[in-house]
């Protein structure tokens, strides 16, 4: 925090400033996109401490919010919170996680002089590159949602990500504060690590338990020691009230009464969104009222339980790129009382070019309720067979119709829907893209 | 015999444990061929609480990946009179699929990138090292022709074409062959190591692949393999399986043939 830029470095600064936002206003006005990456990307090359530079100028600090699911929209929560205040908050809302894309989110706030004029900046962070960004960033506040199984083909393994996340928040600064989720055995061990000052939000709401241990669980194992944890119950994944019962390790206490606060959105994964962005308001020294406040009038960032009107039908998209998140969006489509559904199975980079993670999914509650369920995307066959495989008999009251065409998929479903029902479509991330731009005549990025 | 006396039990190996990404399809898409043809199908979980006979009494095996912290766990609790009955069975024939890390498991030993050596329970003639955390993970779609002699004289007089198998590896680790047959040899993809062309290995009616998550739903004539030679070796008699229509499979692989612009032999590409 603070203005310490030397002089020399500000010229440079202003040099790859000035060259950025040049490559900003040539992209957009050639329409060839949003400019969430390149701007960075260049201006890096011309001052490779860019993200140090700009990122210290934040008057208010840095919040990094990093996890497997629910960045997207805690981030836009908390955003909304601060400027509801009168802050002014830079914010890498596209989704653009890596460096370049953070980078490019503070360029944007930046003027010609390499002069960032904010408040605060929330950055979502892909989990991978934590380690790599913590030291330039010095963020103020990090924001630890959880860790699932996601794009292993990129990543390797969840207890690899977890370890380097722990030695590295080790050596910030005592000041820095970290907020985990204490229901997830790894993040809450990491925060029983560490000699920073540790904030920790999770649900305290036994009514919302699951029936039975879902089959996408990655951490059900004591992080310490070895041993199976004993779950007094679960409310997604491996999320849930566990204890140790060798070592003694157990789910660390929340800062928050979760049964007092409302959610954002549909959906229990937003309950979780919800805490964590309160908790950090609070830390920030936000009023309960402004936070609860924002919480209850709060919109869907495009793509998460983002709802649509198309030719007088509603559809309701619900992201869907993992085990854990595609089980949540398959409860919130089993929890009403809608036949229609179309999943978009993509392997592009941004989804994972691994598509095993679908045989993870309990699909089975999907198909047993019967309906019309339509699938299109590049992989819209194995997407096919994991549900032809969640039929109790070779024939049954299913409808699968399976679309290579997108845009005739969407029309198949949308015919399939009664007036007074919703459409729900679960997408994975590019296929969320393409969908969204199909329903509403527009690319998003 | 009534296919209605019939009984299959699926030991699916460390269920918790063993199943890092989407394994678990291959239990999903044995269980569900026997049920629609109407057998009777119990999946036994191999898992800690499991014992010496538990495992004695399955017909088929399946087992999948693990990260290396569950993998020691693994390796910690199936030793001793466990470790001698999954011996006794893949040895005596006992049909299984083995993908991803269970390999690795069935092999002499595994060196992980980071830690210590992990012993194997030394069925399969091979060894699995992982050459460090910063060396590249192998990737990606995989195709392989089945060279294995007797499951491609199998596989052949099942589907009427010679048999090529379509899936996805993941994995750090590199396996190098001894004296146990390779499954195949790559078409499409690096398989066991990136070098010798080889891809996973074949003993008895273990089938171990990298080919992981999962390896039965675009292979199913592999999946009816499995299924008939557990039954034939469970009842001593020749068991012939009701055919499906498996065109969603066919369609499958022919989508990822066409896009990795892999071509077979017309009869092969078309066949599952």
């Amino acid at each position: 925090m603070g203005n310490k830029i030397q002089f020399i470095d500000r010229l440079r600064l202003g040099f790859a400033v000035s060259v950025a936002k040049s490559v900003t206003f040539i992209v957009r006005s050639l329409r060839l996109g949003a400019a969430s990456v390149l701007p960075g990307s260049i201006a890096r090359r011309i001052e490779p401490r860019l993200l140090q530079l700009l990122s210290q100028q934040v008057k208010n600090g840095v919040i990094l919010i990093a996890g497997t699911n629910g960045k997207t929209t805690t981030a836009l929560l908390l955003c909304t919170i601060l400027e509801r205040k009168g802050f002014r908050v830079t914010h890498n809302s596209t989704g653009a996680n890596l460096e370049n894309g953070l980078m490019t989110a503070l360029l944007e706030s930046t003027n010609l002089l390499g002069t960032l004029n904010t408040d605060y900046a929330i950055l979502e962070v892909d989990e991978n590159i934590v380690p790599r960004v913590l030291a330039p960033l010095q963020p103020r506040i990090i924001l630890c949602l959880n860790l699932f199984r996601d794009q292993l083909d990129r990543y390797g393994e969840v207890d690899t990500i977890s370890k380097r996340w722990t030695k590295v928040i080790s050596t910030l600064p005592p000041e820095t504060v970290v907020i985990p989720n204490a229901d997830d055995p790894t993040l809450s061990n990491l925060g029983q690590q560490l000699p920073q000052r540790v904030l920790f939000f999770g649900l305290n709401e036994p009514e919302h338990y699951l029936e039975a241990i879902p089959h996408a669980v990655d951490s059900i194992y004591c992080p310490k020691c070895g041993h199976s944890l004993d779950y007094k119950g679960v409310y997604l994944s491996h999320l849930g009230d566990f204890t140790c019962p060798q070592c003694g390790f157990s789910k660390s206490k929340p800062t928050l009464e979760s049964s007092e606060w409302s959610q954002i959105l549909v959906g229990l994964y937003n309950k979780y969104n919800t805490l964590a962005a309160a908790t950090a308001a609070i830390e920030l020294g936000v009023d309960e009222v402004t936070i609860r406040d924002t919480i209850n009038t709060f919109q869907a960032a495009f793509g998460r339980a983002e709802d649509l009107v198309i030719n007088g039908k509603r559809v309701r998209i619900l992201l869907s790129k993992n085990p854990v998140g595609t089980n949540e969006t398959i409860r919130v489509v089993t929890q009403s009382t809608d036949k229609t559904t179309l999943l978009v199975l993509n392997d592009r980079t941004p989804d994972g070019t691994d598509v095993s993670w679908i045989w993870d999914v309990d699909t089975e509650k999907l198909v047993e309720r019967g309906g019309t369920l339509v699938v299109s995307g590049d992989r819209v066959y194995d997407m096919a067979l994991r549900l032809r495989y969640s039929q109790k008999s070779p024939e049954s009251n299913l409808n699968l119709i399976v679309e290579e065409d997108l845009r005739q998929a969407i029309a198949t479903a949308l015919e399939h829907t009664p007036e007074n029902e919703t459409l729900h479509i679960l997408p994975t991330y590019s296929a969320m893209l393409e969908v969204r731009e199909v329903l509403t005549g527009r690319k998003i990025l | 015999m009534s296919s209605q006396n019939l009984e299959l039990t699926i030991g699916w190996l460390y269920p918790t444990l063993m199943s890092t990404y989407g394994d678990r399809g291959n239990v999903i898409t044995i269980e569900r061929r026997a049920e629609w043809r109407g057998y009777d199908v119990k999946v036994l979980p191999l898992d800690q609480n499991a014992t010496a006979a538990d495992i004695k009494t399955v017909d088929v095996i399946v087992g999948g990946g693990a990260q290396d912290r569950q993998q020691e766990i693994v390796m910690r609790d199936l030793q001793g009179a466990k470790a001698d009955a999954m011996r006794e069975k893949i040895e005596n024939g006992t049909p299984g699929v083995f993908t991803c890390g269970s390999p690795q498991l069935l092999g002499h030993y595994y060196e992980p990138g980071l830690g210590q050596r992990i012993d194997g329970l030394g069925i399969l003639d091979l060894v699995s090292v992982h050459p460090g955390e910063n060396t590249k993970r192998c990737i990606g779609n995989l195709v392989i022709e089945v060279t294995a002699s007797r499951l491609a004289r199998d596989l052949k007089e099942m589907t009427g074409s010679t048999p090529y198998l379509v899936g996805f590896e993941n994995h750090g680790g590199r396996t190098k062959l001894g004296k146990v047959e390779a499954l195949g040899r790559v078409v499409y993809g690096l398989g066991n190591n990136g070098e010798d062309g080889t891809e996973g290995a074949f003993y008895q009616n273990a089938i171990a692949t990298y080919s992981h998550g999962p390896l039965l739903p675009k292979n199913p004539f592999v999946a009816d393999w499995l299924i008939q030679t557990a039954l034939r070796l469970k009842y001593q008699q020749e068991i012939s399986l009701k055919p499906f229509d498996d065109s969603l499979a066919a369609q499958a692989r022919e989508a990822m043939f066409k896009r990795l612009k892999v071509s077979l032999p017309a009869a092969a590409a078309a066949k599952v």
